[in-house]
């Protein structure tokens, strides 16, 4: 019964590697890490699929926050040691900033 | 060319003890790192609570919470260093201008108040820097003390260009 399972897992990861995947086949969401350190995003630039996963970790010893410039999302104060994820579902491009050091910006394209 | 090779002789002959050619140690170092964030932390404290404008009040409280966690990191530092913080003319002349300003800002309300501590901000956080940029990165002997200063070099450069920011939003 295992066997069964991991070949109906397996299947679908073949099928899209080897080019003859349907539009059935979903992918795989990935999670990408954006740093928040030295009062910088990093990559300050980032292209995703929608689905995929960003998490923003913050390294600096103060709070920072990842707002949408035109106000989509707003993760509040991310304190020291802390992450925030987003997951778009949409196709669109991203730009934000932290609201607490306005000179810290990013964008994320999600395709 | 002469003054680096004189610098270089000079960090070559470093006593045990890790004084720089610049005439700051280690010690002494981390004394003006400590000073430098307490003085802002508490003129930030008071602009939050004494402000007029939102900006300012915001500003001030977020001085006073960034400060505060740099402080908490360079403490955390120079205890696993085991370096005792050591007063210096440098962090003495930080702590006189830190209580004159905060004597000087108890007197100011509304307008005045904002425009004297958004000034001072922006005065403050460009003399830190060039302090952080020319003695006490070049200074440091340690090399995680002097990791630290390079890591928390941005956060006064984004300080200063807020400060800025905030200084031109009250002129408008």
């Amino acid at each position: 019964m295992r066997g069964v399972t991991l070949l109906a897992v397996a299947v679908p990861g073949l099928l899209s590697c080897s080019g003859h995947g349907t539009a059935a086949v979903s992918r795989t969401p990935v999670t990408y890490t954006v740093t928040i350190e030295a009062v910088a995003f990093t990559p300050p630039a980032l292209t995703v699929k929608a689905g995929d996963s960003i998490v923003w970790v913050n390294k600096d010893p103060f709070p920072h926050s990842v707002q949408a410039k035109n106000g989509g999302f707003d993760s509040l104060p991310i304190q020291a040691d802390r992450s925030w994820t987003l997951t778009p579902s949409a196709p669109g491009e991203l730009s934000y900033v932290c609201a607490l050091h306005p000179n810290m910006t990013g964008t994320i394209r999600v395709e | 060319m002469k003054m680096s090779v004189a610098l270089v002789a000079g960090l070559l002959l470093v006593p045990a003890a890790g004084a720089s050619a610049q005439g700051v140690d280690d010690a002494q170092i981390a004394s003006i790192v400590v000073t430098a964030n307490q003085v802002d932390i508490d003129a930030g404290k008071l602009a939050s609570a004494m402000g007029s404008n939102a900006e300012v009040k915001k500003f001030g409280q977020q001085m006073a919470t960034d400060h505060a966690g740099v402080n908490a990191q360079a403490v955390e530092l120079v205890t696993k260093l085991k370096v005792t913080p050591k007063d210096n003319p440098t962090s003495m002349s930080l702590k006189e201008g830190g209580a004159t300003n905060v004597a000087s800002l108890k007197k100011l309300k509304g307008a005045a108040f904002d425009k004297a501590y958004i000034d001072h901000e922006v005065a403050y956080h460009q003399q830190v820097l060039d302090a952080v940029d020319k003695t006490l990165i070049p200074s440091a002997s340690n090399a995680e003390l002097k990791a630290l200063l390079v890591k928390v070099r941005p956060a006064f450069v984004a300080h200063l260009e807020h400060a800025k920011m905030v200084q031109s939003s009250l002129t408008k």
